[in-house]
């Protein structure tokens, strides 16, 4: 029995520099296995949209543009993600990854949310298409 | 305040909002002064469905969803679940994924009992305690985010293996880390056993016996802080815990202050496991293949969570989606002892011994019906149950 | 005494506002040492003003089924007791404001109002929480204020006055008083904390059991006026307790290094316990502090009987 058996930590911390972390002011980095935003490589991708059904949150898309030329766009929406990397390992040709640097996803309204991964012109192609719909619906 | 009036007892509600409690669970006490005589608890507030919801996912999308059942044994739950899954599928894990499997469930005990410390630390009062316990946690935080890259849902488990393997590099960083947790340790249970002001607050209080233990159902470290030797890692082991066995812990004391010794004794207990893992590491394959669609039957699947034994019933009809995924959670099977020894003790103890049994209130949100007596009627209909509701929440 | 001089005396220095911004800097001072202690940042320097000004701000709600003339004068009750009482001592090391032979008594009740008030307050609402915490706030109230007295009784007899400014010149003038009366200054400080109802002896604020004890129902106004009543209860307490055992305050260097060293004794006395039982803190206070500080008096009339 004796009173105060902490006194050793708290003589101790007087001369210590605190240990929090100023976060957002000082950055650490994240580990090098830190499951970040996803990223998508439509390049190897044969469409088989198993990313689709195993994902738990239902985060991801993949739109067809051509089948037969293998042109594919993934939308992605990383406020539906719960990070769990399952697509990752359901994907068969390593299409899919998640980036280890880009985890700072806050935002203030839901546009950075809806991300779009593909060639160039495929993404250019769904997003005018998606246009297409909007303006058709008030016609309706 | 109507209570204090009309039936003239005082009683003490404690939630669902209530700093002692960070999570919903509602307890009155009925004090005469400082002394509690009377307890009762109202839990559910956190009702989410994720039964029901697992019936409209397929077998891998539940496996992240029940890891969400708790956001401190994330692992233990998908454990658990993919052991049965694998059990329905006619599939064992390699040993290389099933000795990864031990090693983090163990990491995940360490981060558990050591977060629980500073919880129950807290509640009596010891911030210092608490503010230390959880400095040091973050040494197994950030293990757990080098091994798989997220500090509190893991995701380690596929059906039919793991995703991360242990290179030689992180099988060091894991080493050093423990080796100084295991210091701190040794420290905190001289500060827990020793010092004057915390020992008067835990010492004899809450006491139960095993014979009481066992009439309530207690499980885990409640349980074995009892004298209750119950532990799933050793009664029926699972993944490589035949391999690595696990020396059950038990005190025979049943205070809250054997709660502690025991989980601070189980705690030394991982950190060994840990090591002999890591220094014995099979080789081999992470994972086996799976089938999407799960042959119909039903399996079980037990496992020890930081808490205690949790359970998963697991039906599949055949097809990608389960029929049933029934979970019971170990918080669930202590709140009985809390109610039961609460009474007689002072007000003042009972934030400690509500954290004593390490409740998990997201654990919670199940149905108990408990029989008093009278018709016992065990299969409700869908209409039965709905008059049931109404009338339970008019 | 004329009129302007008093009105400077009591709302400017040192009563009043400078006594209300010492007090939230010393409160400052106390969080961030206990954080020191637990090895964490703690808040930044305006924390407690930010604390005080959004109270202040805030709307003030009087429960049902409170007497609210009570409910509104407490409170105010309970600053202008602490405010009061800071003009006998001298804060700052400089001459009390006002001084007269047996102040250290007024000084005392006036301390003790404080907490009857919080007590009161809290028996007055009807919550729950509030009538436990108003129990404890008084109990407790019972235990530490009898030998905390007798350990502030010390110094007094030593220099044969009840007045504080001569205890203070006679402190100056000799060899530390917590080098002669070991037990009583070891008394006095864990007395201030228990009166300040600081960790171990904040049972009846315990946060974890009755949320805010005896102050449960009160916000707004009345909230910032209590916080403020204990911040000033707090440099009162340093004051008289450095006075009195610490060699006298001389002057303001003096002042502070001798107060900010009592604060860092008492912030790792509070960092170094868990939270005592209300049980135990009464059966602490009357088994082993009144003995203490009753044996420390009796050494001491033995020693001014015989020695002198």
């Amino acid at each position: 029995m004796k009173i105060g058996a902490m006194l050793g930590d708290i003589f101790g911390s007087l001369f210590k520099k605190p240990v929090t972390q100023m976060y957002p002011y000082v950055k650490q980095e994240g580990p090098n296995r830190l499951r970040g935003q996803l990223v998508y490589n439509s390049e190897k991708c044969t469409g088989c949209q198993l990313c689709m059904k195993d994902c738990p949150a239902e985060a991801i898309e993949i739109l067809t543009v051509d089948k037969v030329n293998k042109k594919f766009v993934m939308r992605y929406h990383a406020d539906r993600c719960t990070f769990c990397a399952q697509c990752v390992q359901t994907c068969r040709f390593a299409c899919i990854a998640m980036s280890n640097s880009e985890w700072e996803l806050a935002s203030a309204n839901r546009q950075p949310f809806e991300v779009y991964y593909g060639r160039e012109e495929d993404v250019a192609f769904i997003l005018d298409k998606a246009n297409q719909t909007v303006a058709a619906e008030p016609a309706k | 305040m109507e209570a204090q009036t009309t039936t003239g007892k005082f009683v003490v509600p404690i939630g669902p909002q209530h700093p002692a409690l960070k999570e919903p669970g509602h307890f009155e006490f009925t004090v005469d002064g400082e002394i509690v005589t009377g307890a009762s608890v109202r839990l559910g507030f956190v009702h989410r469905g994720i039964e029901k919801g697992a019936e409209a996912r397929n077998w891998v999308q539940n496996m992240y969803m029940v890891e969400r059942v708790c956001g401190i044994c994330s692992h233990v739950h998908a454990t658990a679940y993919a052991l049965g899954v694998e059990q329905l599928a006619g599939v064992t894990a390699p040993p290389r994924a099933q000795a990864i499997r031990e090693l983090v469930a163990e990491l995940e005990r360490v981060h558990s009992h050591m977060l629980w410390l500073g919880v129950a630390a807290h509640e009596g009062g010891f911030d210092t305690l608490f503010m230390y316990s959880w400095r040091d946690r973050e040494t197994v935080m950030d293990l757990l985010e080098a091994i798989c890259g997220n500090r509190v849902h893991y995701s380690v488990n596929l059906l039919g293996g793991v995703k991360y393997d242990i290179d030689d590099k992180l099988a060091d960083q894991l080493r050093k880390g423990v080796d100084f947790l295991e210091g701190r340790c040794e420290h905190y249970m001289k500060v827990v056993t020793t010092d004057e002001t915390f020992v008067g607050r835990t010492k004899n209080v809450g006491k139960m016996s095993k014979e009481e233990a066992y009439e309530l159902g207690s499980v885990g470290p409640t349980a074995r802080a009892s004298g209750v030797d119950r532990d799933i890692r050793i009664d029926a082991p699972y993944v490589s815990y035949e391999q690595f066995p696990v020396k059950l812990i038990t005190d025979d004391a049943g205070d809250l202050q054997a709660r502690f010794v025991v989980r601070i004794k189980e705690l030394y207990e991982s950190f060994r496991l840990i090591r002999e893992i890591l220094d014995h590491m099979p080789e081999g394959e992470l994972t086996v293949k799976v089938p999407r669609r799960i042959p119909a039957g039903e399996a079980i699947s037990r496992v020890e969570a930081p808490r205690g034994e949790l359970l998963y019933f697991l039906k599949s009809n055949g097809t990608d989606i389960p029929d049933r995924v029934k979970i019971r959670t170990p918080s669930l099977c202590n709140w009985s002892s809390v109610v039961n020894y609460a009474v007689g003790h002072k007000l003042a103890d009972m934030p400690m011994l509500l954290a004593g049994i390490d409740p998990c209130f997201s654990c919670n949100d199940r149905s108990v019906t408990i029989h008093r007596g009278g018709n016992v009627q065990n299969d409700w209909s869908w209409e039965q149950l709905r008059q049931y509701g109404i009338a339970y929440y008019r | 005494m004329n009129t302007p001089l008093s009105l400077l005396y009591l709302l400017i220095f040192p009563g009043g506002l400078f006594l209300i911004a010492m007090g939230l800097v010393y409160e400052w001072a106390d969080r961030k040492l206990v954080a020191q202690f637990q090895n964490r940042i703690g808040p930044r320097w305006f924390q407690p003003l930010a604390d005080v000004i959004k109270l202040l701000a805030k709307e003030e709600i009087i429960p049902a089924g409170v007497s609210s003339g009570l409910f509104t004068a407490l409170p105010i009750v309970a600053v202008a007791a602490a405010l009061t009482a800071a003009l006998n001592v001298p804060m700052f090391g400089l001459r009390p404001a006002y001084s007269f032979s047996g102040d250290l008594i007024v000084a005392m009740y006036l301390l003790s109002l404080m907490t009857l008030c919080t007590g009161l307050a809290g028996a007055n609402t009807n919550d729950r929480f509030s009538l436990i915490g108003a129990t404890r706030t008084l109990t407790q109230l019972f235990s530490y204020e009898a030998p905390f007295m007798l350990a502030l009784l010390g110094p007094a007899i030593m220099a044969g006055s009840w007045n504080i400014s001569e205890i203070n010149a006679y402190a100056e003038s000799h060899l530390w008083m917590v080098v002669t009366q070991p037990i009583g200054a070891l008394v006095a400080i864990i007395g201030l904390m228990g009166k300040l109802e600081l960790p171990p002896f904040d049972a009846p604020e315990a946060e974890t059991e009755i949320v805010s004890g005896a102050l449960t129902e009160y916000s707004g106004r009345g909230l910032a006026l209590f916080h403020i009543g204990k911040d000033i209860e707090l440099v009162i307490g340093l004051t008289m307790v450095s006075a009195f055992y610490f060699g006298g305050l001389s002057n303001p260097i003096y002042f502070i290094v001798k107060t900010v060293v009592l604060l860092l004794i008492t912030a790792g006395l509070q960092s170094l316990f868990a939270r005592l039982r209300i049980d135990q803190t009464v059966g602490m206070w009357w088994r082993l502090g009144a003995l203490l500080a009753l044996l420390q008096l009796l050494v001491l009339i033995v020693f001014k009987g015989f020695g002198l």
